[in-house]
């Protein structure tokens, strides 16, 4: 059993490493927290906008009763006071500025949106009452006044997006209230409401709904940080060419299975122990999940398998990369678009290339990492149990398998053989 | 082939894109004996040892172990110790060649018989539980040779064995390979540019320089080749009439060659001391005074100046 002896020591040799261990530990640590950071707002589910007003509205005066009216000022305060639904936490954060001074915050991301009501505001919106007035009691129309609000902002920026999807249904929202009111003064009733005939409500995957963007992107971010262990893999395999223990193992008796299936093993724990840290770090800074510790079990174990499949991967890199730098370029160069093909960050347009019992296996599907992904998302965002990921986790060690297969072939073929 | 011979090499050569590191290699290697390949810093010894091992595929000939080729002899036969220390930098000397002897499927008993041996040996035991990092320079070299007998090959193929170490560790390096071929029978390859080490070692040289065998045989034979006598060394006052002074040398009797050595010149010669104030007037004819002389015996070095011209690059 010389895989046994290879595995004896690989495990010495990285645990006494004390430098390079803790490198490898801490990794999923720093990236978990920054991922975190980013996305997760550290645990806090709603956060107001930053949004920047430029009020240029000079007001208008009420026909008949002669009242000084300012709406923009109106809208402004509007903003100011609305909440998220079921909460005490504000939508916006306000600060009223100059356009130069909220060109700057868009400029350096202090402001996610800039606001700017225009001049004539006041005037078009009591034009618009005046018009519904005559429309009740003449024939007559009154002139037609518009006003253009504008959401100025970072088209390619995710607060931008988001915040002036935001404030475009606030304000159509206050264009409606604001008819109704009018509609209801005149009738002298509370009238039905304008919105009551056609009702439209988000919902959310039943137990998702206090979920963060951080938590719908846990599971992606898992399977990245286990791909990268690819990189480190292939790096210290290298490195065992390179300093010419490799040469020595070659005249031995050793085969190529006996080094990499000795090696896999203490990677593997490796491996776990990134996965668990991986979660350990997410759980404790506010990540949500369904299912309890079950699905947080089945979630590691998933994750296992992810890190042998890119331990393998490694072990392939390790076959054709002639020193470590060269290695870790290629291992670099290889898992981080693989991490964008499996999906981890974006969706991807379905390219279904086989059917498998009734599901489609698309060209991604090949790839064990998709896989992985897969029973990540339904185990931890949907709770799913055993029964519901047994399927992609056979892909995923059918997979694994061939990748390692391919590994030991590979490198018995490149590494183990006399040079040419 | 005839049954004493362990290793041969036929008409081997190596190309490396343009550059030809073996040229045309044939030697035979006797079961038995120390075997030397002397030549300077990228004279081709390495390439050659590392085809006859196994790990370099040549680009033509033939390399035969025991009859059979080197790619078909058994995992085992031939042990290495390759120049640069090749150790796993976090494991103890005693898990390293714990670790080789599995390798190798040695019985576990006779392995830790072995280990403990070796340990004793190269005097290692005190070291048994260190890790390679906190060894010394010497210590690693011992343990670098240890890992490549541990599993007791026939064969042991030492590759500049002495490099950096200091005479003492040298010493027992040096006992260490005696006792290899006197004690255990094995068949000792080892290269070497130091000609002391080729001499005191090895019971066959092979010359070896810009990838071609110039000579192969005895320490002595080699010497006798020359012929025997001293080498005279001499500086000159004025470098620039070394040509002049070495055809008035040459013509001297019983003067067998003079040959330019950098800023000096060699004179090997018959009972040279009581040439001596013949030659010295002879030089100083040509208006030349000695500023420095030395005389010595013949060595190696000679026999390789001899055959090449130069002396040993580094």
């Amino acid at each position: 059993m010389k895989f046994i002896s290879i595995a004896k020591k690989d495990f010495k040799e990285l645990i006494r490493d004390r430098r390079g261990l803790v490198m490898i530990l801490l990794f999923p640590m720093f990236f978990m927290l920054v991922f975190g950071f980013a996305f997760g707002g550290m645990g806090q589910t709603n956060q107001p906008h930053m949004i920047s007003v430029v009020n240029y509205d000079t007001g208008a005066t009420i026909p008949g009763t002669g009242e000084q009216v300012n709406f923009g000022n109106n809208l402004t305060k509007i903003l100011e006071e609305s909440t998220y639904p079921d909460s005490d936490v504000h939508l916006f954060n306000i600060t009223q500025t100059t356009e130069s001074d909220a060109l700057q915050k868009l400029k350096t991301r202090d402001a996610d949106a800039e606001l700017i009501i225009p001049p004539n505001f006041s005037q078009s919106v009591v034009a618009l009452i005046t018009s519904t007035l005559n429309q009740q009691t003449t024939t007559t129309p009154s002139a037609n006044i518009t006003s253009t609000i504008i959401i100025r902002g970072d088209t390619g920026y995710t607060g931008f997006g988001v915040s002036q999807g935001i404030l475009t249904g606030v304000l159509e929202q206050y264009q409606d209230k604001l008819l109704n009111e009018i509609q209801k003064a005149l009738t002298g009733t509370p009238g039905v409401e304008t919105d009551s005939y056609l009702q439209t409500k988000v919902e959310s995957i039943p137990g998702t709904g206090s979920f963060t963007t951080f938590d719908f992107m846990a599971p992606g971010m898992i399977v990245f940080a286990i791909l990268l262990l690819t990189t480190t893999v292939a790096a210290g395999l290298t490195r065992e060419v390179e300093k010419g223990t490799l040469a020595r193992l070659k005249l031995s008796k050793m085969t190529s299975f006996d080094l990499l299936f000795g090696g896999l093993i203490p990677w593997s724990l490796i491996a776990a122990a990134q996965v668990i840290i991986l979660l350990t770090v997410a759980v404790l800074i506010g990540f949500h999940w369904q299912g309890g510790f079950y699905t947080l079990f089945l979630a590691i174990l998933v994750g296992i398998i992810g890190g042998v499949a890119s331990i393998s991967l490694g072990m392939i890199i390790a076959a054709f990369a002639r020193n470590d730098r060269q290695a870790a370029n290629l291992g670099t160069l290889i898992s981080v678009p693989t991490s964008f093909l499996v999906g981890a960050f974006f969706p991807l347009p379905q390219v279904v290339i086989a059917n498998f019992w009734g599901q489609p296996f698309q060209v991604y599907d090949l790839l064990p990492w998709t896989h992985i992904l897969n029973a990540l998302r339904s185990t931890l965002t949907f709770g799913g149990g055993w029964d519901t990921i047994a399927y992609q986790v056979g892909w995923a060690l059918l997979l694994t398998i061939v990748l390692f297969i391919i590994g030991v072939l590979l490198f018995s073929k490149n590494r183990l053989k006399a040079e040419n | 082939m005839t049954d004493d011979i362990i290793m041969e090499a036929r008409d081997v050569t190596r190309d490396f894109g343009d550059f030809r590191a073996v040229e045309n290699l044939n030697l035979k290697i006797k079961k038995g004996e120390v075997f030397g390949f002397l030549g300077p810093n990228g004279a081709g010894k390495t390439t050659t040892i590392n085809m006859m091992v196994g790990l370099l595929r040549p680009t033509s000939g033939q390399i035969f172990i025991g009859g059979e080729s080197v790619e078909k002899v058994e995992k085992g036969t031939i042990g290495i110790c390759p120049q640069e220390l090749v150790l796993w930098d976090f494991l103890t000397c005693k898990e390293s060649l714990m670790l080789m002897g599995d390798m190798y499927q040695v019985p576990k008993e006779e392995l830790k018989f072995r280990v403990q041996k070796l340990l004793d040996d190269l005097f290692l035991q005190d070291k048994a539980n260190t890790v390679v990092t906190q060894l010394s320079g010497g210590m690693k070299r011992r343990l670098n040779l240890a890992m490549a007998v541990v599993h007791q090959p026939d064969i042991v193929v030492l590759d500049e064995p002495s490099e950096g170490l200091d005479p003492q560790s040298r010493r027992v390096l040096w006992n260490y390979i005696r006792s290899l071929r006197d004690d255990e029978g094995k068949t000792v390859i080892l290269t070497t540019h130091l000609m002391d080490e080729a001499d005191r070692l090895s019971d066959r040289i092979a010359i070896i320089d810009h990838g071609k065998l110039l000579r192969l045989d005895t320490p002595t034979n080699l010497k006798k080749e020359i012929g025997e006598g001293d080498v005279v060394e001499m500086k000159l006052s004025n470098p620039d009439k070394k040509q002049e002074v070495i055809s008035i040398l040459e013509d001297m009797p019983d003067v067998h060659s003079v040959v330019e050595i950098e800023d000096a010149l060699n004179v090997r010669a018959l009972d040279a001391v009581s040439k001596l104030p013949q030659i010295i007037d002879r030089v100083e004819t040509t208006g030349v005074h000695v500023l420095d002389l030395s005389i010595r015996q013949n060595t190696l070095e000679d026999v390789f100046i001899d055959l090449t011209g130069t002396g040993l690059r580094e």
